[in-house]
Order: C-alpha cells, then structure tokens, then sequence
C-alpha cells in the first residue's frame, strides 16, 4: 500500500510539473532532474510545500538530489524528518 | 522595439547554464550530495570572476586582474561590510565554485525607524539546468539572512519567477525600463546597429532626415522627435562635482518614507563607483535649481554623441519631476544624443506621461521582507529604490575592465 505522503508528493508533482497529466510516465525512482521535470523555482516550490504540508523544516544542506530528486526520496526524507519529530516528541 | 538590457548589459541577476554544464551533468548525481552555500571568502575571487566572464559577460576572455580587484573591492573589502550579510558561494563537495551570488548591505529607514537592507546581485551558476539545486540554496540562503528588506533590481525572468516562490513582491513600477526618442531616424540606425553594428554606417543620412523632422511644425500633436526645453529664466542647469551630490542627494531623497539611510562615507563611495561607465560612454551630472539658486533635482546620465544615452539616476522634489525630466532630455538632445533610456521609479512616471516616454519591460526590481508592513512602502511607490539605491551605481554594469 502506497505510504500517504508518497501519494500527495506524487499528486504535488503531477499537479505542479506535470500540469495534471497523469499519463507521463513517472514512477517513484524517475529523476526529476534528468528528465527536466523540475528547475531551480520548481525546487523552492517543491521545498515550501513539503515544509508548509508536512510541517517540517528543510535545511540549506538538505536542499540536495538525495533527498529531492525523485518521489521515492522526497517521500523517504518527509518520512525521516517526521520520524524524528515523533522521537523528539516522545 | 526596445532590446533588453541584457543584451548590452550583463542581467546581473540572472541564472544562466556556463560552459561547465556537461562536467556538472555527468558528475551531479555524486558531487552535489555533501555541496554546501557559504560566504564568499577572497580565495573565491578568481574563479568568480571567471564566471562572470563566462556567464554574465557571454566572452570567452579571461578575467583581467582589474575585474578580480573590483569584485574583491566590491564585496569583501567595502567600508560598511557586515560579517552576517555577506555575498555566498555554492561550492560542489569536490571543493569546487558553481554559484555565486553578490550581496551588498544596505542601512534602510523607514519613518525613522532602521532597517537593515541587503542588495542581491551577480547571481550566477554554473549549469544551471543540470544542478538547479544550486540557484534554489543561494536563494534561499540569501533570503534567510538577518536582514529585515531584501532587494534586487536586476531579475531576469528565471530569478523572477524564483523570487516570486519565495513570497517576494515584484515591483512593476520599479521595474520598467523608459526610452525617449530625440532623432528618431538615428534612433533607428542606433537600433539596428545593437545587432549589426555595421548598420552605424548610415548615421550619415540620418542626421539630415532628423534636422528635417525637427524643423515641421508642430500641428498640435506632440511627435516623437520634439520636447519642451528647459523653461528659460526659471531653472538653472549645471553641472555638479561628487562633494555638492554628496549633499544633495540626501535632500532631494528625504521626502521618501522607505529610503538609504547612507552613511556620509557610503555614499561618497557609491558616487565614485558610478563615475565611470565605460561602455556607456562620458557621464553627465547636472543639478536643477531655481533662479535663486534653490536646487529642485538632479540627474544623471551617460551617453555618446549620436548614440543612445543611459539615465542613471533622475532625482526632484515632489511636484518638479517634470521640470527635471525636461532639462535633462534638451541636455541631452544638446549633446547630440539619439535617444535617452533609464529605469523608472514612481515618483517620475507620472511626469512621463504625455511627454512622449515609451516604456518596456526588461528585468525586474523586487523586494522581500518578513514583515509585509516594511514591503508595502514599496508597492506604493514610497520607497526611494533604483539607482543609488540599487545595484546600477556599481562597476559590474556598464564599465570596463580592461
């Protein structure tokens, strides 16, 4: 079953980059950047939703592919970050 | 239809892909992971300058050592630097420069209060396409500094769009670019001539074709080629030395809510970086006064006979824009001038209209702050921004360094 967030990340994209078409070929390990799906404003979109939606912070230093360059590792860097609030919490 | 200043100019805001893009392409997926955005630091300086070549000036020559002096001079060695509003540098882990963005602080008031300000410019990187991480962090680095305002006046349309992202405001008053036509047949020559520089061989006939449209009549309709020339006996109009704007310049920007809070010695400098524009061409800077000698303006402007001027600052009491505006269109129609074009500010559109000024978008002013109160004096056109108070006094537009 496809984790929450990995959905809205997904909608976000399609919605944002790929002006709703649903029928590009994306999935969860497609580089955003090798395939020209996002620019520099697309990354400080991207970055302003995952902090506004999710309510975590991205750091300068975590503003890198690892971590933002597909669905599968912007939905794993929301799940850390989130993780850690829990912990933080707890 | 007008060219963009980037095309004489570099945009020094703008975000373009350098020759290193496909070493950036093939090396992204591993030399961005651990990448980082910090200060600039004067080891940086020649590799910076580099990209300035490269990205912002378009020319395959090497940096000259004046060019590095100048951009050490400008932003690290400046007398009011500040260690926590500092230009930054996007490094790749593997200890390489790929971005660059020029920062310059700016102390601001705003009825009375202090602000700190901070001018972004020269905002390169180096294959911005393959690695637009790197323009996002510098940004975004940028923006998240102490200061309360911060300001750019030369955003190109990708730097817009990023600015924009950030919940900055853009400033369409502040951010077109006006012309004024003065022989409208060298004006032609003087166009075709930005892309064929050929084309100058047929200023020659264009003189005669201008002396003739000039000397019609005019049928009550204002055309292109005529203006109103200073009104005699009433305005005075000479030239002004660095000590007399150092004074002045302070009094005519007074009335403006937002404005420079310069320090005597800042400001003194501003006014000798904007001494020389080489590619421009000779600077002309005159002050308006009253028959009693009561000054109402100022302005400001560089240009070669037969060529189009560029008016860099254009300054009046409220209520003598026009006054101002028409002493220095007939100087510059004195000087043999084809046209004169500048960048607006509010408080002169106004004055502009009906006296025949065209207007184009060519780059972006905008402004960002935490607090939307300290944005609003901007949107409403109270804020004295543009010229001295941005980035156009500095070297890196307009002057060579040969």
């Amino acid at each position: 079953m496809t984790d929450p967030s990995t959905a809205e990340i997904r909608t976000f994209i399609v919605d944002n980059f790929l002006f709703g078409d649903e029928n590009h070929p994306l999935t969860d390990d497609t580089s955003l950047i090798e395939n020209d799906l996002i620019d520099s404003t697309g990354i400080l979109e991207l970055v302003a939703f995952l902090e506004q939606r999710f309510a975590i912070a991205v750091n300068d230093s975590d503003i890198v592919p690892a971590n933002l360059d597909s669905i599968a590792r912007i939905s794993s860097f929301v799940g850390g970050r989130l993780g850690q609030s829990n912990s933080a919490a707890n | 239809m007008l060219d963009a200043p980037s095309s004489e100019f570099p945009n020094t805001s703008s975000i373009c892909v350098g020759s290193n893009a496909t070493r950036v392409a093939k090396s992204r997926s591993t030399n961005t992971e651990m990448s980082e955005v910090r200060p600039f630091i004067t080891s940086d300086v020649p590799v910076v300058a580099e990209m300035f070549q490269r990205i912002l000036r378009k020319t395959s020559q090497s940096a000259t050592s004046s060019l590095e002096i100048y951009l050490r001079e400008l932003f690290l060695e400046a007398p009011d630097a500040q260690h926590d509003i500092t230009s930054l540098i996007h490094q790749r882990d593997d200890g390489s420069v790929s971005g660059f963005v020029g920062v310059v602080p700016l102390a601001l008031e705003f009825e009375g209060r202090p602000l700190r300000g901070a001018l972004c410019g020269t905002m390169m990187v180096d294959g911005h396409k393959e690695d637009p991480f790197a323009g996002a962090r510098l940004l975004r680095a940028f923006l998240a500094g102490p200061q309360d305002i911060s300001l750019t006046e030369t955003a190109n349309d990708v730097s817009t769009a990023m600015w924009r992202k950030m919940n900055a405001a853009v400033l369409p008053d502040y951010s077109l670019e006006w012309i004024r036509v003065i022989r409208p047949a060298g004006f032609m020559v003087e166009l075709a001539a930005a892309d064929v520089s050929a084309a100058r061989v047929f200023s020659p006939l264009a003189r005669p074709i201008d002396a003739f449209i000039r000397r019609r009549p005019i049928d009550g309709e204002p055309h292109w080629s005529h203006f109103t020339s200073a009104p005699k006996g009433k305005l005075v109009d000479t030239d002004v030395d660095e000590d007399e704007l150092l004074d002045l310049i302070p009094k005519l920007a007074a009335h403006y809510p937002m404005r420079p809070a310069w320090r005597r010695e800042t400001l003194a400098r501003i006014i000798v970086h904007a001494r020389r524009k080489a590619n421009y061409g000779p600077g002309v800077r005159r002050v308006v006064r009253t028959g009693t000698g009561h000054p109402v303006g100022l302005y400001i402007y560089y240009g070669d006979r037969g060529r189009i001027g560029r008016a860099f600052q254009v300054m009046a009491l409220p209520g003598q824009e026009g006054a101002v505006i028409d002493n220095m269109i007939a100087h510059a129609a004195s000087n043999g001038l084809v046209a004169l074009r500048g960048r607006t500010q509010p408080a002169l559109l106004n004055a502009m209209l009906g006296r025949r000024f065209a207007f184009v978008h060519a780059s972006s002013s905008i402004v960002h702050a935490r607090d939307p109160a300290l944005i609003q004096p901007f949107l409403d056109g109270r804020a004295f921004f543009n010229g001295f108070a941005g980035e156009s006094w500095c070297r890196l537009m307009g002057d060579a360094f040969d």
